[in-house]
């Protein structure tokens, strides 16, 4: 009966669709309590609700007729009478007001009430003031929370986004405990990553020579002309500069320097000649010609009593201009040498070794001498690092062993021939760093729980999940310091408020509007600048014209024509690099002010600010911003930029790499926004561009084209949910940018919403969104943001926990932190299901 | 000799602010790199345990799946002429024309799993999903994944153990999108061809660099393959400590998150038995430098990805290996050849002409990108003096076969190398309908593996 979870045995269906029969022992017992809710539930639905649906659904859903496949009166078993399936798709639909269908008159309040109750109570058998929190399957770190856990624990930045392969997704998000996968080869690389990452973080002696690296910085021009980043010497031009260095004192130094050479080949190569001299004297005078990308690597020796240097690096060029001019004048001169790094060791004297950085953040005391001593050393040192890292405290009591387990790990390494005992005790760290009990997040319910079927996590285990909803990564000290009281519950808005002020937080805006969004999308999305630009002008015959005449070598057509295109095609325009970091920052700190500041929810589908740099300012028509920095922006009067759905991000990741998707944008508004995403379209169906039909003399428009397509009745359903959402933003192209014509047609941008509202422009259908769908965009986003929380998919026990985070933005203003703290402080994010349910649900 | 060829490719734009902190582990290495670079002897490369095969004179025999996305135009694929060796490559397959003698073009090959039946839409990511498992995939977001165990790791299950690593799984396609993949379908369906259980997807390696360090260990070559021996060594006592950890939680845990647990202790095991094979099976050192990373372009991208797949065979790395050329239902522009159209849409042409032909033109030019590969593949001879290609069978395919109606009937497929002489070459079949999984039977009796009576939804052997 409970059809999504087909593996039930019966008793456990009682168990968890009834609370009343919670008390109930013998499975007879459970049954019976079981046929008794349903009767009763089913005498409802006949009594209460099936006149309701008659009066307003057996139109389409009754009567011989079955829209969709549902027919109301051919509901015959209380099995098929019950169907979850069923209410939740009958509780979006009437609640979205997408049924009854356009025209047809709608449920009274009082009966659309009555029928969610029912729903409610007798088909989900929701306890409002008990709800079930669900079960999440435990969570692996993304290679996201990975590298930032990574990072707080130990301080080294490790890439895993390069590192690892990318993570499996489940309902668009890449933290779902289910969709999260191991393979060999993740594995692989877990245990070849912490080898890497302690290698970096822990010092494996206690005393090494000082080092120092001479940054680019450090050296400027006789001018004065400091150097960025690198030193580099184009071949072509004769360069000096100078720096002066401190160093310890008195003692030997060894001094490193290390350049490469690059450049395109070229047949008679270019040439200069580096001069490196240390207070004055020569140390290196070579002559450096073209190499394919060579490294080359100078050391020397030197005996110095003074702590004050002078460098300087003289680079002169050998270009004469004379030899082999005819080919070298044809060719690029683009060689040039860099110096990658010049180094300073020194004092090479053992007595004037010093403390590696870091080593004492993670060896405080001085090493025992004794074997024991040294154990117990590693032993306290391996058994703090192993709860930090596991985010909660080992066992206090004897069958947790991690701590014995590692020193002995440790010793086995340190006790061998030529490693240090720092070596053992980084090996042990590694392990660390390999365990399940890292790379999962491991959740257990709170001592003493007292509720049956469901029980609040432990403090711990409500820190992690906190401090990875909000910031990607581990708890911090703090929160592991009220865990370890047992008054993080107790404080837990005032967490909250501390940590979305902390810059962690930023990683909330990144990977929730990165995936809410796909803002995530715009890098790696294929766009053509020029197609989108040439299209848009309505000269794409034009375009096949010059690509015949090239082929046809017609040099004079060809120039022809393509000064024609150049001349209405603005050029430089392209989504490169910048621009789609631009536009995907935009959305991130637009989301992060709205968190920040604690805005209503519903500016991010309509306000009257950006955030802006000149480049995207531009990109947008926006006079008056200057700078790099994306900054807010208050929008001039009109604009019709204000809110996610008019920035870049959303308008290009709902493009195609040639125009401009209007099904894509309506479907994005439905699925993300109103949460009523139609169903997917049946096979075969037709691409738009099959639509494409000359319309009364020149190429279709795509609101044109998709006329068309919506004359077929399969298509019409559907796309006239998406069409006209998706044509409300035709003015914006696939890159973003704001047009009047499409082909040279002028576009029209007002439309009507299958659920009546009729608008002129995209700002007026933001305001409709905004306000007469307000619920439904609370709910989604609820849900969107409760799915990135929990880490599990919506269930439909989970529609009271919505409602209950709907209520409280309404009585809010639609403040984020409302619905913030609604997640927060709902059931499936601070209680886990008890062992007995999970065993039995499975 | 064969010259394997990488020009120090430039890094791919997507993964530029990524590569730009070059990671922990490779700093410092892979400067000055490119160059063209020839492999050494062949005969020299083989791993001792291939010592037993040589006496016998016979090279083993390997086998890999590359897969296309979005089915091709039918039309410009078969070939014209009767079944048989008489028959006149397509012009989609014109490219193949110096290694026809060594492929069979295969007709009436279906994956009934991909139909809709009763899920509805979702016809590319059940292609994707089917292609190797040959079973229905659930359609789900993601809380429930399910489709079976694929063919390659059937395989690799009998005859892994007789390589360093029992499979390999590689992709081009790098960039995941967010959000949903296909109409309902969880995106673990479209980005992973190899699955080694119902539940545990084989996330596919798409840097040719990570995979050559895989496989032959980090650094300059001749210190490859001690850095590999010390790496492992090291790692021994994590993987003892770990597999301990993990047995322990083991049983404690339940359910689904009981299944997690057994694929890390399952993915720990493998590793140990690596590490402890790693007398018996030497590592054969290629004598070239590691490639840079993922190149911009993707023409370059996949040839270093035949590249290493090429590697992985000829030094008997592994004999069974799945390449993700693109995922199912991929909308990429083929700015190469000057298409700025996606893929996917311009796949669902309805017959309009100029749609056709430029999914005609990207269709012709992925057969290019593994024409090149199987003549490389052809130059490389063993130490029997029969190619590699020879003794290998390399299926290419798309789950889909005509993409503008997203059928799943007459996939294209073309099957090139005989298996050691196992399968016959230079031919066109025209088979009656016949599960796809049929052939993978007969591929598997092929690679030696033995009792294997089903896969999927197969009905016997291909005849």
């Amino acid at each position: 009966m409970w059809s999504m979870k087909p593996i039930l045995g019966a008793g456990i269906v009682v168990f968890l669709t009834g609370a009343v029969a919670l008390s109930a022992s013998s499975a007879n017992h459970t049954e019976s309590a079981a046929a008794v809710t349903e009767n009763s539930a089913v005498a409802v639905y006949k009594k209460a609700i099936n006149p309701i649906l008659e009066d307003h659904c057996y139109e389409c859903h009754g009567d011989g007729y079955n829209k969709g496949k549902v027919a109301f009166d051919e509901l015959e078993s209380n099995a098929e009478i019950l169907d979850k399936d069923l209410w939740l798709r009958v509780l979006v639909n009437t609640r979205a007001g997408l049924m009854p269908a356009e025209q047809k008159p709608r449920l009274s309040a009082a009966d659309q009430q009555k029928l969610e109750r029912w729903i409610k109570s007798d088909v989900f058998h929701l306890d409002p003031r008990n709800p079930d929190p669900g079960r999440v399957t435990v969570r692996r770190l993304n290679r996201v929370e990975y590298r930032n856990t990574v990072r707080d624990l130990l301080g080294v930045d490790f890439n895993s986004e390069v590192e690892f392969p990318p993570d499996d997704t489940g309902f668009g998000f890449d933290n779902i405990g289910d969709a999260l996968s191991i393979s060999p080869m993740l594995v692989e690389k877990y245990v070849a990553a912490a080898t890497v990452i302690v290698g970096e973080a822990v010092p494996t002696v206690d005393r090494k020579v000082v080092e120092q690296e001479v940054p680019a910085d450090a050296f400027a021009t006789a001018d004065g002309e400091k150097q960025s980043w690198r030193v580099r010497f184009p071949y072509n031009t004769s360069k000096s500069v100078a720096a002066a260095v401190k160093t310890p004192g008195a003692g030997t130094y060894k001094v490193t320097l290390a350049l490469d050479v690059r450049g395109d080949f070229v047949f008679v190569p270019d040439r200069g000649r580096l001069v490196f001299k240390i207070d004055g004297k020569e140390v290196l005078n070579k002559e450096f010609a073209y190499f394919y990308e060579k490294s080359f690597t100078f050391e020397s020796d030197h005996k110095w009593s003074a702590a004050d240097h002078s460098l300087s690096l003289e680079f002169t060029s050998l270009d004469d201009g004379k030899a082999g001019s005819g080919e070298k004048a044809k060719g690029p001169k683009s060689s040039r040498l860099t110096i990658n790094s010049l180094t300073i060791e020194g004092p090479l004297e053992q007595d004037k070794w010093i403390k590696p950085a870091n080593y004492d953040r993670f060896f405080p005391r001085t090493i025992p001498a004794g074997r024991a001593e040294r154990l117990a050393y590693a032993r306290e040192l391996l058994g703090a690092f192993a709860s930090k890292a596991y985010r909660r405290p080992l066992g206090a009591d004897k069958s947790d062993d991690t701590a014995d387990r590692l020193a002995r790990l440790a010793e086995d390494t340190y006790r061998q021939k030529g490693k240090t005992f720092e070596q053992g005790v980084a090996q042990a760290m590694a392990a660390v760093l390999a365990s399940p009990h890292f790379l999962f997040r491991l959740e257990q319910p709170a001592p003493h729980a007292l509720e049956a079927h469901s029980a609040p996590v432990d403090e711990y285990s409500l820190a992690s999940r906190l401090s990875y909803f909000l910031w990607s990564t581990m708890p911090d000290d703090e929160l592991l310091a009220l865990a370890a009281r047992g008054e993080l519950r107790a404080n837990l808005s005032a967490q909250v408020q501390r940590m979305l002020g902390d810059e962690r937080a930023k990683s909330l805006s990144q990977n929730f509007t990165g995936q809410w969004l796909e803002a995530r999308d715009l890098e790696g999305i294929s766009s053509n600048a020029r197609e989108i630009l040439i299209r848009d002008a309505g000269e794409e015959e034009n375009l096949r014209l010059l690509r015949q005449a090239f082929r046809a070598q017609d040099e004079s057509t060809a120039k022809k024509l393509a000064a024609h295109i150049d001349s209405v095609v603005p050029a430089k325009i392209s989504l490169d690099g910048d621009m789609r970091k631009a536009m995907r920052e935009e959305t991130e700190l637009y989301f992060r002010h709205i968190v920040k500041e604690d805005r209503p929810v519903t500016e991010l589908i309509d306000s009257n600010y950006a955030f802006l740099n000149e480049a995207l300012a531009k990109h947008y028509g926006i006079p008056g911003v200057t700078g790099d920095d994306l900054r807010l922006v208050t929008l001039p009067p009109g604009s019709p930029r204000g809110g996610v759905l008019t920035q870049g991000s959303s308008l290009v990741v709902t493009s195609n790499p040639d125009r401009t998707s209007p099904v894509k944008r309506g479907l994005f508004v439905l699925a993300n926004f109103l949460g009523t995403p139609p169903p997917p379209p049946p096979a075969n169906v037709p691409a738009l561009e099959a639509s494409e039909i000359a319309h009364e003399g020149h190429e279709p428009t795509l609101r044109e084209s998709l006329t068309k397509h919506r004359e077929n009745p399969a298509c019409s359903s559907c796309h006239n949910r998406m069409d006209p959402i998706g044509l409300a933003f035709e003015n914006f192209n696939a890159l973003g940018m704001w047009r009047d014509t499409e082909r040279k047609q002028n576009i029209l941008a007002p439309g009507q919403l299958i659920t009546g509202e009729k608008f002129g422009s995209v700002s007026e259908l933001k305001k409709i969104l905004a306000t007469a769908h307000r619920e439904d965009f609370y709910r989604t986003l609820s849900t969107k943001l409760l799915t990135y929380a929990t880490g599990r998919g919506p269930e439909y026990y989970d529609v009271e926990t919505i409602d209950q985070i709907v209520n409280r933005l309404d009585q809010n203003d639609g403040r984020f932190s409302a619905m913030l703290m609604g997640v927060i402080e709902s059931a499936p994010f601070q209680k886990m299901r008890t062992q007995a349910t999970v065993t039995a649900a499975n | 000799m064969i010259p394997t060829k990488w020009n120090n490719p430039p890094v791919n734009n997507r993964n530029l602010a990524a590569e730009r902190h070059e990671s922990l582990s490779r700093r410092g290495f892979f400067r000055g790199m490119g160059a063209c670079i020839a492999l050494p002897a062949l005969e020299s490369m083989y791993p001792s345990i291939a010592l037993a095969a040589k006496a016998t004179k016979i090279a083993p025999t390997r086998m890999a799946f590359l897969y296309v996305p979005n089915g091709t135009i039918p039309g410009a694929w078969w070939p014209t002429g009767d079944a048989g060796t008489n028959f006149e490559l397509s012009p989609t397959l014109a490219p193949l024309a110096k290694v026809r003698n060594q492929v069979q073009i295969i007709s009436g090959l279906a994956d009934d799993s991909a139909e809709a039946g009763p899920d509805g839409a979702g016809d590319h990511a059940r292609a994707g999903g089917t292609f190797l498992t040959g079973v229905r995939v659930k359609k789900t977001a993601g809380s429930d994944i399910h489709a079976g165990i694929s063919i390659d790791q059937v395989v690799a299950n009998q005859i892994g153990h007789l390589t360093r690593f029992s499979s390999l799984e590689l992709t081009c396609d790098a960039v995941r999108k967010a959000g949903d993949c296909d109409s309902g379908y969880a995106c673990a369906y479209v980005y992973n061809l190899a699955w080694r259980s119902a539940m545990q997807p084989l996330s596919p390696e798409h840097n040719p660099r990570f995979v050559f360090e895989r496989l032959f260990g980090v650094g300059a070559p001749a210190e490859r393959v001690a850095n590999l021996k010390r790496r492992q060594q090291e790692q021994h006592s994590i993987l003892d400590y770990v597999m301990q950890d993990a047995h322990k939680l083991d049983a404690s845990l339940d359910g689904r998150d009981r299944q997690k647990l057994d694929q890390y202790l399952t993915s720990v095991r493998e590793i140990e038995q690596r590490i402890e094979n790693s007398e018996r099976l030497v590592v054969k050192n290629p004598s070239v430098d590691a490639p840079a990373g993922v190149p911009a372009s993707y023409q370059e991208h996949i040839a270093l990805m035949f590249d290493m797949l090429l590697l992985a065979f000829q030094t008997d790395s592994t004999r069974v290996a799945t390449l993700l050329i693109a995922r199912e239902g991929s909308n990429r522009s083929f700015d190469e050849i000057g298409i700025a159209e996606g893929h996917h849409n311009l796949t669902h042409h309805q017959n309009k002409p100029e749609m056709m032909e430029k999914v005609r033109q990207i269709d012709h030019w992925y057969v290019q990108r593994l024409a090149a590969f199987l003549e490389k593949m052809e130059a490389t001879k063993e130490f029997d003096g029969q190619s590699l290609l020879h003794h290998s069978m390399i299926l290419y395919g798309s789950g889909n076969a005509d993409g503008n109606h997203h059928t799943h009937s007459n996939l294209p497929v073309v099957v090139a190398g005989s298996g050691g002489g196992k399968l016959k070459t230079g031919r066109y079949v025209k088979a009656e309908s016949t599960p796809i999984t049929n052939f993978y039977l007969t591929m598997a009796d092929a690679m030696g593996a033995q009792g294997i009576e089903k896969h999927g939804d197969s009905t016997g052997r291909f005849a």
